[in-house]
């Protein structure tokens, strides 16, 4: 059988692993999944009183939704972004934290990351369904685009699954790659437009000189943030460029998160 | 029956890196730039032979000899530095049972979590499934948490997934020692019945009673080389002199 056979055939494994995560995380908690949103509504909240009522963060209107609330607005950015978050912090230390598993038993080892990706992905999925909901409440025509709001969920899902991947492997040989990366990736967050607007940035170039803000679009979460963003603040077409960005992060992060891991993986044991 | 070996082991060998400094953090690597320093140590060091299909097939050697290693070779855990493994069929490997059990989820959960984690389909544990329960033996707290079971209920149920996974080739390490009596007399049963279906099974034993009963074939390991290899008697005669001249 080949690598990618054989992966394939482990599917319903993944499934399993993913149950594992989501039933086993909450089981038994008085509120059960609902903490998981929980923690994301607090961070809305701190974020809408610092940035919106005290440093008093401006916000273009949605065109043509119309919609002018900064929580809102904030959201739909801060959701992907808390889901890229996780993604890569929980998934790089997905072969470490099941080291025993890994020495006991040999399955496909990718299946490990991925079910990081699935089951975080499951309360990502929840979490912008009911954001959809209250952006429908609040007037916006968020309906018609749903479809390509999945499309851009999965290719944030590439991109984050293949920087875990290759993080995972690193993590096996470097044990506080989760410190380093817990730091880089709260200075990752407020390089990235999410609790301010990019014309915040735009602003500043003008003064300061145009290269901040060009250097301000080489990051990848910028023009997933963008997109968000377009389809579901604004309801409109995204920008080409930034579509065009988020498939060419998407592959590439994935591509070579695979190369890395699939390369990486065969002496993971021996460093456990 | 085809007269094809089942398990063919040609020339394999690994070594583990012993550090003695370890560059095993970001901070240790580039801020303090230490260079590792390790000694190579060959765990397997060119061991070879062949495992009939249908035999059964014991490992012995004294601790820290490799045979855990080498059975971690056959299971695909661990990467051999040289030479090459071949099995024919599919392979499953009891080296530690209950592993990859969440102590969260029901004794049902988990025996589907882990029975897909040992390569069984969902349709495959479903059919197995009052199987797998009755040889456990825990069917009353089948939808319990398995947190809240004895070590010894959790070990039962690992091992009655993992024995009724029915591969081609069955690879054990040392876990027939697990259990209370019945439980054991109830394995040493499974694996004769496992034998008579004509399934392949590797073991380690470090009992001689077992050895002499179970398998055909045997092979002495010691440092990582094959000592003496042939049918069971001569094998367990030659470590039983070596053991003796050196007590
Ligand atoms: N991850 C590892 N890193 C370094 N050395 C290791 C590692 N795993 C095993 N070893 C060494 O390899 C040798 C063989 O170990 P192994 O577990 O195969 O022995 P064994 O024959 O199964 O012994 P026992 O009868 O005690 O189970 C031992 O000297 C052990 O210290
Ligand atoms: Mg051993």
């Amino acid at each position: 059988m080949t690598y990618l056979q054989e992966l394939f055939a482990s599917r319903e494994l993944l499934s399993n692993l993913v149950m594992r995560e989501v039933k086993g995380k909450y089981r038994r908690t008085f509120f059960g999944q609902v903490w998981s949103l929980i923690n994301p509504l607090a961070t809305m909240l701190i974020y809408t009183i610092v940035f919106s009522l005290i440093f008093k963060a401006r916000i273009e209107v949605g065109h043509p939704s119309g919609l002018n609330i900064y929580p809102v607005w904030l959201m739909c950015g801060l959701l992907p972004w808390l889901f890229f978050t996780r993604v890569v912090n929980h998934g790089l230390s997905s072969i470490t934290s099941n080291a025993s598993l890994v020495k006991k038993v040999y399955f496909p080892r990718m299946n490990l990351p991925f079910a990081v990706t699935g089951s975080t992905g499951y309360t990502w999925l929840i979490e912008m369904g009911l954001l959809s909901f209250i952006i429908l409440l609040c007037g916006g025509m968020v309906l018609p685009w749903l479809p390509l709001i999945l499309v851009f969920m999965v290719l944030l899902a590439l991109f984050a699954t293949g920087i875990a991947m290759a993080l995972a492997i690193f993590t096996v040989h470097f044990r506080d790659t989760s410190h380093f990366m817990s730091i880089a990736l709260q200075m990752w967050m407020y390089l990235t437009p999410i609790v301010y607007p990019l014309s915040l940035v735009k602003d500043a170039a003008v003064t300061h000189g145009q290269w901040i803000y060009n250097l301000f679009r080489l990051n990848p979460m910028e023009h997933f943030v963008n997109v968000f963003r377009y389809l579901m603040y604004d309801n409109t077409w995204p920008d080409i460029y930034d579509v065009l960005w988020c498939i060419g992060w998407a592959v590439l992060s994935f591509v070579l998160g695979f190369i890395i891991f699939r390369r990486g993986e065969k002496r993971l044991v021996v460093l456990l | 029956m085809s007269n094809e070996p089942a398990v063919v082991v040609d020339d394999v060998a690994l070594k583990f890196r012993l550090y003695s400094e370890r560059n095993d953090s970001l901070k240790a690597a580039f801020m303090r730039r230490r260079k590792a320093r390790y000694e190579d140590f060959w765990a397997l060091n060119g061991i070879s032979f062949e495992v009939p299909t249908g035999s059964t097939f014991g490992l012995v050697g004294r601790n820290g000899s490799g045979k855990s290693t080498l059975l971690k070779v056959l299971s695909r855990i661990l990467y051999p530095d040289r030479g090459s493994i071949t099995a024919r069929g599919t392979v499953a490997s009891l080296l530690e049972v209950g592993s990859g059990f969440h102590p969260e989820l029901t004794g049902r959960e988990n025996i589907y979590l882990n029975g897909s984690i040992l390569g069984m389909s969902k349709k495959e544990v479903t059919r197995r499934f009052d199987e797998i329960v009755d040889f456990s033996g825990v069917r009353k707290f089948i939808d319990q948490p398995v947190k809240n079971y004895s070590s010894g209920m959790y070990v039962r149920l690992g091992f009655s997934v993992a024995i009724n996974v029915d591969p081609d080739v069955l690879i054990v390490d040392e876990v027939l020692a697990v259990g209370d009596a019945a439980f054991k007399a109830k394995c040493a049963n499974k694996f004769q019945e496992l034998k008579n279906q004509g399934k392949t099974i590797v073991l380690v034993t470090h009992s001689m009673g077992t050895l002499e009963e179970m398998c055909d074939q045997a092979a002495w390991i010691d440092q990582g080389k094959l000592v003496t290899i042939g049918d069971a008697a001569t094998v367990i005669s030659d470590y039983e002199a070596a053991i003796a001249s050196e007590a």
